[in-house]
């Protein structure tokens, strides 16, 4: 049997020698587009060859020929699975189960939040299948206004005045536009150096991590100071924002986004994630208390520090990430110091470890997320007025094209001081703020046909880290960051007693409580989340946060004994075995 | 139908037996010294920020220059042209019904007496009046004007603004009007202090340690803090920039763009002295940077050495474009390397049932030496002692008392014991 191959095994690997030395050889495009600039160190198109990512006949000198089926823009990803693919699969795949693929973490939650759903399921690809002819309020709210953000795109269809979005795997990997000089064209550079300014096309609203990181925050819309005679400060069409203080990891070191999200925690690990957080991979330990391995297990460590160009190839024991165990490649041990590159330019910074003192040892705070503490302040939009008006018409950015139905949105105040206090998606104390306060008015006509309220917090990092922590009282006796809302906290006759400021009801909201508050004094739940865990301080929390803060007026220091074992503290006082109230 | 058409014969009594004078000449005279007739304070203590030192008065404020040259020379154009919409017609001799209500002669006396919306139809805003009804105004920006009602209509707009609701003053809420506290504004103004129907607060509740604190200090619930007021005075016609932020709390102004941004013929850009009536080209345009309900400033009144509340009133920034469209002056915000600034005390009208808590003052950060920031958080205290008005900072002294011990353990003692923690052999 293995005889009757020989005669042709000789002329098999002729044929095989020629495939790959043609492989080699760019392509016929390259005759014409000889003057075309890199892409970058691992694209060589002169290598490469064009084709082989933009597709059309390569082996033709006919320019109509050559052209047949070019495609201009072949990161977008129904052509990317053809092109990128080849080299990139496993990226490709896992992009498309990503959130920032299609948005299904925002669709679930919205129709959650319209009330069309009575629980967030997953529903990956289903937006795809809507029926364009009869949306309900949810997907039509969906396409005119949220699904603008998402790498797929199409970059043309933005209007003037926005930054353009999309364009599959270049949305955040291209770190120049094309541009023609004279018959030169100036490819697009490529990069996974991506500059932080590629993420903030999209992630500078909602929650605004984008902004606030940067020690923006997205202000009431004054545009002052005026500055040559106009509005100044401004993000975007009718955007506005005004100085706050930056993340620590901004004023200290300019990370980038990247500097500390990883490649899978952003493409995704190829598993549907209902929301942001499960598809995170990164966390604040994984830098300041580190799980420290070996680089040479990790080859793609390596890899990915040699593609990055700048940053020195890891060879001792680099960190990986607590939660999908992902190598970060940036930060190493070096010389017995946690050191991370920054990635845009290889610049080392020593990792200030996480403190061993009592403030993060003592179990008293384990519930604690880092956020808790150390975010300094939250961009928190109170009430979001929903309009609808059939009679309008708006872009559906799905369809791309001007459809019947027009979304208007409108709010009540902004705030960004004590940021509220909640049980968050990891059973964790963290930082909320409104996510989303729906106060939707649907018109038909110029009638009213319907109004619904949907109220909602969110918990989220905010990205506004500081390296000083808030004040025990400022958690623990605020009634804005206990979730009460603003207004005068006073205990009375072993009660919890509040008079909060703002009148929802003589505002003109069809509800009672304060539009800040999150709970009642009774703790009792006053808003939803779209988390199965995140809810608002129950009574027994509320007691057990002030009662502590009874303590917390005279044993001022975390070195204090009484925190060593604070259960026990609490139960020698209740027993009257303490010097407590004596003088 | 006598109720209906009542108000109209009143207007048409009066009309028909002459004017105010006729009757009261005496308060006629008299009216002229009062402040509402002179505004001596409001204008000095603007002056004073805008470091011009001396008294001034509606009847002695100068006319801006025809020619811009210094920075201070538009301070009298910006409150004779944005500011003085709110006075007493001086040449009007019926200017008595600014705030009371005409009556036939020699009856109905008790109609003439001022009722609240006289009052607000000027103390609204951020001043005092409308916040004793709880009302605190919106941001500029179209997007505000929410939520709509069952109707689908905004919200409505009183005096030019669309406002808030917080909690109310108690007072109000007890059916009392302005004139029950302040009883006499002529010739001399008369009101009548808390102790003047309070003389006994409970000496629990008021301990010695606090004698020094004005009862406003603690009792106000919440005010309106407006931080840094940007202004800019255009003489040229640019009104599109202004589309969505018509509603600048100054009803003028508001019909003025709504007619300028709609109609194929745009207005000139015009805008009257309020005092003359008269016509001069430049619009005054104004924003803040935020404002906040729950913030206050605590500040020694050095004529009393009480301590009181303090907002800025105002921090200024300042920009002028002549007609030829160059910036004469690009957002200047200090003279002479001093702000253009000036916190004055408050006496906020949202009176509580509830007096604010400890933490509140004791643990108030706005309350500490500031430093610089280069953010927006610097405009929540005043950068320096000299820009409250006859008041000082809290010194270090006063301060470190705000954390003593004494206080630490005054407090856990009375949080203890209304948390009904306290300790017993049987423990919990």
């Amino acid at each position: 049997m293995r005889d009757a191959f020989r005669p042709l095994m000789i002329p098999i690997l002729l044929f095989l020698l020629s495939l790959y030395l043609f492989a080699k050889t760019p392509d016929g495009c390259i005759t014409c587009h000889r003057n075309t600039t890199p892409i970058d160190a691992y694209h060589p198109y002169k290598e490469f060859g064009c084709a082989s990512c933009h597709g059309g006949d390569k082996n033709t000198r006919s320019k109509e020929l050559a052209h047949r089926g070019i495609v201009l823009h072949p990161a977008h990803i129904q052509h990317a699975k053809i092109f990128c693919a080849k080299c990139h699969k496993s990226i490709i795949d896992r992009i498309q189960h990503s959130i920032m693929y299609d948005m299904h973490g925002v669709y679930d939650v919205l129709r959650y939040q319209f009330k069309e759903t009575s629980t967030i399921r997953p529903s990956h690809g289903v937006y795809a299948k809507m029926d364009e002819s009869n949306l309900t309020l949810a997907q039509s709210h969906f396409r005119k206004m949220c699904a603008a953000c998402h790498i797929d795109q199409n970059e043309s269809i933005f209007p003037k005045g926005y930054a353009p979005r999309g364009g599959g795997c270049v949305d955040c990997h291209r770190i120049s536009q094309a541009k023609w000089q004279g018959s030169k064209l100036l490819h697009p550079r490529l990069s996974t150096r991506i500059p932080s300014s590629n993420c903030l096309k999209c992630h500078n609203r909602s929650d605004r991590i984008g902004l606030a990181y940067f020690g923006k925050f997205e202000s009431e819309g004054y545009g002052t100071p005026y500055h040559h005679g106009q509005l100044s400060h401004k993000i975007e069409k009718n955007r506005y924002y005004y100085p706050l203080p930056a993340d620590i990891h901004h004023t200290k070191a300019k990370l980038d986004c990247i500097d500390c999200h990883t490649e899978r925690g952003v493409m995704g690990d190829g598993k549907y994630h209902e929301h942001m957080e499960g598809a995170e991979d990164i966390s604040c330990i994984d830098c300041h208390a580190p799980r420290l391995h070996d680089a040479m297990h990790y080859p793609l460590a390596a890899k990915l520090a040699a593609i990055n160009a700048k940053i020195p190839l890891p060879t001792g024991k680099i960190a990986i990430t607590h939660k999908k165990g992902t190598p970060l490649y940036n930060v190493q041990l070096r010389s017995g110091k946690v050191t991370l590159f920054r990635k845009r330019d290889g610049k080392a910074f020593f990792i200030t470890p996480s403190s061993r003192r009592p403030y993060h040892t003592l179990a008293i705070h384990k519930r604690l997320a880092c956020t808790a503490c150390h975010s300094s302040w939250t961009p928190s939009c109170y009430g979001c007025h929903e309009v609808y008006l059939d009679s309008g018409r708006q872009l559906d950015w799905i369809s791309k094209k001007r459809t019947p139905g027009q979304w208007q949105e409108l709010r009540s105040f902004l705030r960004w001081e004590h940021p509220t206090l909640g049980i968050g998606y990891n059973k964790k104390i963290m930082p909320f703020a409104p996510g989303c306060q729906v106060i939707a008015t649907i018109f038909h006509g110029r009638k009213v046909q319907k109004r619904f309220v949907s109220m909602a917090m969110a918990g989220w990092d905010p990205h506004t880290t500081q390296k000083k922590a808030r004040s025990c009282q400022d958690c623990h006796f605020d009634p804005a960051s206990l979730g009460l809302g603003r207004g005068i906290l006073h205990i009375e006759k072993g009660r919890i007693a509040f008079a909060p400021f703002y009148d929802s009801r003589a505002s003109g909201m069809p509800f009672s409580y304060p539009i800040d508050a999150f709970e009642t004094p009774e703790g009792h739940q006053l808003q939803s989340t779209s988390r199965t865990y995140a809810r608002s301080f129950n009574a027994k929390e509320l007691t057990k946060i002030l009662q502590a803060y009874t303590c917390i007026l005279c044993h001022t220091g975390y070195n204090d004994p009484i925190y060593r074992d604070f259960t026990r503290s609490k139960k020698l006082f209740l027993r009257g075995m303490t010097p407590c109230l004596k003088k | 139908m006598f109720e209906k058409v009542a108000p109209f014969l009143l207007v048409l009594s009066a009309l028909q037996a002459g004017t105010c004078i006729t009757c009261h000449p005496k308060e006629a005279r008299d009216v002229r010294h009062s402040l509402h007739f002179t505004l001596q304070k409001a204008l000095t203590i603007t002056h004073h920020a805008w470091s011009i030192e001396g008294n001034v008065t509606l009847q002695t404020l100068p006319h801006p220059p025809k020619t811009i040259k210094k920075v201070t020379d538009l301070v009298d154009d910006f409150l004779r042209r944005k500011c003085l919409r709110c006075h007493l017609p001086p040449q009007d001799e019926n200017s008595c019904l600014a705030c009371h209500h005409p009556h036939p002669p020699k009856v109905h006396f008790a109609r003439a007496k001022a009722t609240m919306d006289k009052c607000l139809a000027c103390h609204n805003k951020e001043y005092i009046g409308t916040d004793f009804l709880g009302w605190f105004p919106k941001d500029y920006d179209r997007s505000y004007r929410a939520p709509l009602s069952p109707q689908g209509t905004y919200p409505p707009v009183k005096y030019g603004i669309d406002y808030h609701h917080l909690a109310p003053d108690v007072h109000y809420e007890a059916g009392l009007t302005c004139t029950d506290c302040h009883t006499r504004l002529h010739p001399k103004a008369k009101t009548l202090s808390c102790k003047a129907c309070h003389p006994h607060p409970s000496s629990s509740n008021h301990p010695a340690y606090h004698k020094r604190i004005a009862c406003i200090a603690c009792h106000a619930s919440w005010q309106i803090n407006s931080y840094e007021l940007s202004l800019f005075r255009d003489d040229t016609a640019h009104y599109k920039q202004w589309r969505r932020l018509t509603l600048q709390e100054d009803p003028w102004l508001r019909t003025f763009l709504q007619k300028a941004l709609h109609s194929p013929t745009p207005p000139p850009p015009r805008m009257p002295d309020f005092i003359d009536g008269t016509l001069h080209k430049g619009i005054w345009y104004s924003g803040y940077r935020f404002r906040r309900w729950e913030d206050f400033y605590l500040a020694v009144d050095r004529r009393d050495g009480k301590i009181k509340l303090y907002r800025p009133l105002y921090q200024y920034r300042i920009s002028y474009r002549d007609a030829n469209g160059s910036v004469v002056f690009d957002d200047v915000h200090t003279l002479a390397g001093r702000p253009i600034a000036v916190w004055l005390p408050y006496a906020p009208h949202t009176i509580g049932k509830q007096a604010k808590s400890c933490e509140m003052c004791h643990d108030n950060p706005l309350l500490l030496p500031a430093k610089s920031t280069g953010t927006v958080l610097d405009l929540k205290h005043p950068a320096r002692s000299d820009l409250l008005w006859q008041a000082r900072m809290l010194d270090a002294k006063e301060r470190a008392k705000l954390h003593s011990q004494r206080y630490r353990k005054i407090r856990a003692k009375m949080l203890i014991r209304r948390l009904q923690m306290v300790p017993s052999p049987q423990g919990r």
